[in-house]
């Protein structure tokens, strides 16, 4: 035993021989079998394989056809979905609107449906203080007959002007008029409608035309195109169509041969990519366009047959009660000399009179009034004035010109829609109840409006919420004003729901789209069309036979079988013809629907209707003024140009005016932005809670202000601060400021970014409407750390 | 090695004319391409963006300030790839028959030589696994996701695939129907569809009847760092001639302008 046991031991002692062997036999060992290989495998898979990296599931592709309800434009989108899951927003080219092209804003669409905590999931009351977005979740049941309880109480007391409802819908759009009729059977006239450059639009066509129809131009035939400051590629009108106009302005037969003239103070993308950039000073625009009109009248560069013939107000007049008045002609030969009009506009006087001539010697000149995205109010002044040079021209209701129509012939027998659009928020009516020290508003309801953050007023509206003992929001996201609201009572995303879109702004033919939702609601939301009718018929009596439909369904229906019977409206597109084409608009074509029934079963499939004939010149006809013609509105103009100098003298304190812009890039609507956009944001706009402010150098250096250096501005209202972005296409003396930051609502990927322009905005306001005049606001700088 | 030449060389021409900078083609990509998103998408060096907007000035003063834009995809660089050549792990591969440079993201080891190989910054490294390490988590965004594209992971770098995909899926029906070759509007990236102004147009260079084909041999078109010799299968157009003076690292002399326009 002795023997053997030494023997083993010797065998595998360990030494530094059998440690060696050890380790050389083990290495080559192990390499012969596929062990090491197979776990390097297997790791790299479970690397990549971790249970929290999301596997999308697979499944049968298909669409729906829909249209974007993001902002007014209107587009056409067709929306990608694998087994009913939408995955992904396309444009759409069978539709008149936008062939195939989409924005950023609707092209990342699906972030608004999908990301949880940027929506209400439910019906719910508030818990914590207001503002926290502190909620609970209630049944729908509760959450109804809590709003009908209130509202009964404020009947019964007499109180129904104590109930205010602001209503971001579009004007002429089936929701508007459902919370119009429901507020006139709930006996209060406090409603008002978000402000936007289209309640602009419709005062100056009531003014100058008389008639309450929208805006409309033929881009694609004018030749010549001049901008007071509307963002034609960045979101103006409907931006589907504009930017598809701009890519056949810049491609064969029509490149070279369309001018775009920019007038803005900044060297914006339009400004940049237009063929002529005039910088005029931020509010003049109106003086600028009196200055083309001076150089027009004075080398009798215009068209007198019209002006001749189918205009008021163009020399001076008397009224019946023996007052004169002075005409357009007066004014703009006296008052607004080029000399004058480059001070007022730092615009150079011969620049001033080369434009003129070109404007007034182009085939087809264009001139349109607005600002950025048209997401807001326009000035009034300024509209009117653009809108003379139009009349100048002669180049209304001709080809390339301004179209006068009437409106899309939806149903018009409702007492609602008879009285017009209804008044946009202004210093008056409902915004005066609101900004009174006593509010006299006890029940607010907001439906798909965020005017906390959205409306230009320095923090106004902020304050009054607070002063609202009961708030009602109708928002499915968690805007700024829905997280002030007691009661939530959310609304469908645009996604889920059948609503109607009337003439995208700017189009120059009628057109009416339906959506149609493209998947089931994901979470326990309600069409808030349905909820007013639902409401209607909890409340009983004058209420309930105010609103008689069933559904809101049958209320569009009802609207839109009208459609039927206006000749050569169409429901098809074939994306080879634009609806702009001499061949469609030049004569009636026949109707592609047989029966009503037919028309509605297009509609809804996502479908449209649209009528491309227009019946040009007609001037004799066409105006429905006071005097059948095209007015002047010389009263006005003189009354605004007086007050215009007022507020452009230099405030001692607040030496900078800050001017906000828009982006295309960024919701600076209602709608909140999709994250993705984000994305497309540069590092001298937003860098991590800060937002910049653009710069000129030159002012930077008056004020000793770096790249990247934190500046606060200052307005009577308020002060926020930003970095530093010089950027030599600012004007000197103006701070620019984008709209679409400084969120305290909506989602993470939302809050702490930047500020927001409106919480400082303050000045006087626009002369003729009392609307704020946001474009201006006189500031102070001053640098400061961190 | 020298490869033969293939029969397809997809590329792309962006008219910057045309381009009026508002982003759609970066939104549609991410869309397309499952492209994770991040609270703070500020943050330059960690957010991904398969295309990406620049932002360029004439640098001249106040008024005569212009601004402009290059929307910037993979490159897809024909000759010597510089991302092909460093890769270690055969993770990237540029396909003569197409001309598309892959990524497979399974086989990424994550040393991002790539990234800093390309010349174009058109690589991006996922620091964070795209869809479910976001602080806080956005509940619900994974829903967006399209089976077509696999969702990527930490640690492995990824790029524009020219809608690779797309291509699958556009030979698939065709074969479906019996046909070998695409017609041109079969195959199209999401950005060049998406573009509202169509200032991007897809479609294979070596197919003269294809309308980049043409649009590549304008005396306006040129591409990004030429002088490198990567041969870059995107193509820009324009007529400004200081646009097309921000192409590369020109000497004062050296850019013959093109036209009288706007210099």
């Amino acid at each position: 035993m002795d023997f053997s046991v030494k023997k083993l031991t010797d065998l595998v002692a360990f030494n530094r021989r059998n440690f060696i062997k050890l380790l050389i036999g083990g290495a080559v060992g192990i390499n012969a079998t596929p062990l090491p290989w197979k776990l390097m495998d297997d790791v790299a898979i479970w690397t990549q394989n971790w249970p929290w990296v999301p596997v999308p599931a697979r499944g049968a592709f298909n669409h729906s056809e829909t249209i974007c309800t993001l902002c007014p434009g209107g587009c056409g989108i067709t929306v990608r979905k694998v087994d009913g899951r939408p995955v992904k927003i396309e444009g759409r080219a069978d539709y008149p609107v936008n062939p195939g092209g989409i924005c950023p804003l609707g092209s990342g669409g699906l972030q608004l449906l999908y990301t949880e905590s940027l929506r209400f999931t439910g019906p719910m009351k508030r818990v914590g203080a207001r503002g926290t977005g502190d909620f609970v979740a209630i049944s729908w049941d509760e959450a109804m007959q809590t709003l009908a309880d209130r509202l009964a109480e404020l009947k019964r007391n007499g109180k129904s002007e104590a109930l205010a409802a602001i209503d971001g819908n579009r004007p002429h759009s089936s929701m508007s008029l459902l919370i119009r009729k429901f507020m006139d059977a709930m006996g209060s006239s406090m409603y008002a409608r978000m402000p936007s450059l289209e309640d602009t639009y419709a005062t100056v066509n009531r003014l100058m035309f008389g008639i309450d129809a929208p805006m409309a131009y033929d881009l694609e035939h004018a030749d010549l195109i001049l901008s007071f400051g509307c963002g034609l590629i960045e979101g103006w009108g409907a931006p589907g169509r504009m930017s598809n106009a701009w890519s056949l302005w810049r491609s064969e037969p029509l490149k070279g041969k369309v001018k775009i003239i920019q007038v803005e103070s900044r060297a914006s993308n339009t400004a940049s990519k237009a063929d002529q950039w005039i910088a005029a000073k931020p509010g003049t625009e109106a003086a600028l366009a009196l200055g083309i009109a001076h150089v027009m009248l004075k080398d009798g560069l215009y068209d007198s047959n019209f002006v001749a013939n189918h205009t008021f107000g163009f020399t001076d007049w008397t009224s019946p009660d023996g007052k004169s008045h002075r005409g357009f002609k007066n004014i703009a030969l006296r008052d607004y000399s080029p000399d004058v009009v480059s001070k007022t506009t730092g615009v150079d006087a011969g620049q001033i009179l080369s434009l003129a001539r070109a404007f007034a010697r182009a085939r087809a000149p264009i001139a349109l009034c607005g600002k950025g995205k048209g997401s807001l109010n326009g000035s009034v002044f300024e509209c009117l004035a653009v809108q003379s040079l139009n009349a100048l021209t002669g180049n209304i209701n001709k080809p390339g010109g301004v179209l006068v129509h009437q409106d899309v012939p939806l149903q018009a027998r409702y007492s609602a829609e008879a009285k017009g659009p209804g008044e946009p928020l202004t210093a008056a009516g409902l915004g005066e109840a609101l900004t009174a020290d006593k509010i006299s508003v006890e029940t607010l309801l907001l439906f798909a409006a965020n005017p906390a953050h959205t409306l230009p007023d320095g923090g106004g509206f902020r304050k009054a919420l607070k002063k609202i003992p009961l708030i009602i929001s109708f928002s499915p996201f968690r805007d700024e004003s829905s997280l002030m609201a007691d009661l939530i009572l959310p609304d469908h995303t645009y996604l889920e729901k059948m609503d109607d879109v009337v003439w995208p702004v700017g189009l120059q033919y009628p057109f009416y789209g339906l959506t149609q939702p493209v998947l089931k609601p994901l979470y326990d939301t309600r069409a808030t069309g349905d909820v007013l009718i639902q409401l209607a018929e909890i409340m009983g009596g004058r209420v309930t036979e105010s609103l008689p439909w069933k559904n809101y369904e049958e209320l569009l229906k009802e609207r839109a079988l009208n459609l039927f019977e206006a000749e050569g409206g169409l429901t098809s597109h074939d994306s080879s013809r634009p609806a702009w084409e001499p061949s469609a608009y030049r004569k009636v074509l026949k109707s592609d629907c047989t029966s009503p029934e037919e028309l509605w079963k297009k509609l809804k499939a996502g479908g449209f209707w649209y009528r491309p004939f227009q019946r040009f010149g007609w001037h004799e006809e066409l105006f429905k003024t006071a005097s059948g013609k095209f007015e002047f509105c010389t009263d006005k103009l003189e009354k605004a140009g007086a007050d215009l100098a007022k507020t452009l003298e230099n405030d001692r304190d607040y030496p900078v005016v800050m001017a906000p812009y828009e982006l295309i890039n960024l919701a600076s609507s209602w709608a909140p932005s999709p994250p993705y956009l984000y994305k497309t944001l540069f590092d001298s706009q937003i860098r991590g809670k800060d937002c910049f402010a653009e710069i000129n150098p030159q002012t930077a250096g008056e004020y000793k202000l770096k790249q990247g250096d934190y500046v606060i501005i200052e307005s009577s209202a308020g002060k926020v601060k930003a970095l530093v972005n010089i950027f030599a296409g600012a004007m000197p003396g103006v701070v620019y400021l984008a709209f679409g930051f400084g969120h305290t609502g909506y989602s993470d990927f939302h809050l702490n970014k930047g500020v927001n322009p409106n919480s400082i905005v303050a000045g006087p306001r626009d002369f003729l409407t009392g609307m704020s005049a946001w474009w201006r606001t006189p500031v102070r700088l001053s640098k400061t750390k961190a | 090695m020298k490869q033969e030449e293939g029969k397809h060389k997809y590329g792309m021409v962006i008219d910057l004319d045309k381009c009026i900078g508002c982003g759609t083609c970066m939104v549609a990509c991410a869309s397309e391409n499952n492209v994770s998103v991040r609270t703070d998408e500020s943050d330059k060096e960690r957010s991904i963006a398969w295309m990406q907007l620049f932002k360029i000035t004439n640098g001249k003063p106040f008024p005569q300030t212009e601004v402009s834009y290059f929307p910037r995809p993979c490159m897809h660089c024909h000759n010597n790839t510089p991302c092909v050549s460093v890769c270690p792990a055969s993770a990237t591969h540029m396909d003569y028959h197409t001309g598309i440079v892959s990524q497979i993201y399974t086989r990424c080891i994550g040393c991002r030589y790539c990234q800093a190989a390309c010349p174009y910054h058109a690589r991006y490294f996922n620091w964070y696994d795209g869809y479910a390490f976001i602080q806080p988590f956005p509940k619900g965004l994974e829903r967006q996701l399209s089976p077509e594209i696999s969702v990527r992971m930490r640690g492995v770098v990824e790029k524009c695939s020219f809608c690779h995909h797309r291509l699958m899926r556009a030979r698939t029906r065709a074969y479906a129907e019996g046909r070998r070759e695409l017609e041109e509007h079969e195959y199209i990236t999401a950005c060049a569809e998406a573009c509202p102004t169509q200032a991007i147009t897809f479609g294979d260079l070596n197919n003269p009847k294809h309308k980049v084909a043409r649009l590549s041999k304008s005396v306006y078109a040129f591409r990004l760092l030429e002088k490198l010799g990567t041969e870059p299968k995107v193509y820009y157009l324009s007529t400004r001639n200081w646009v097309r003076r921000m192409a590369d690292n020109y000497r004062p002399d050296q850019l013959e302008p093109v036209g009288a326009v706007k210099t």
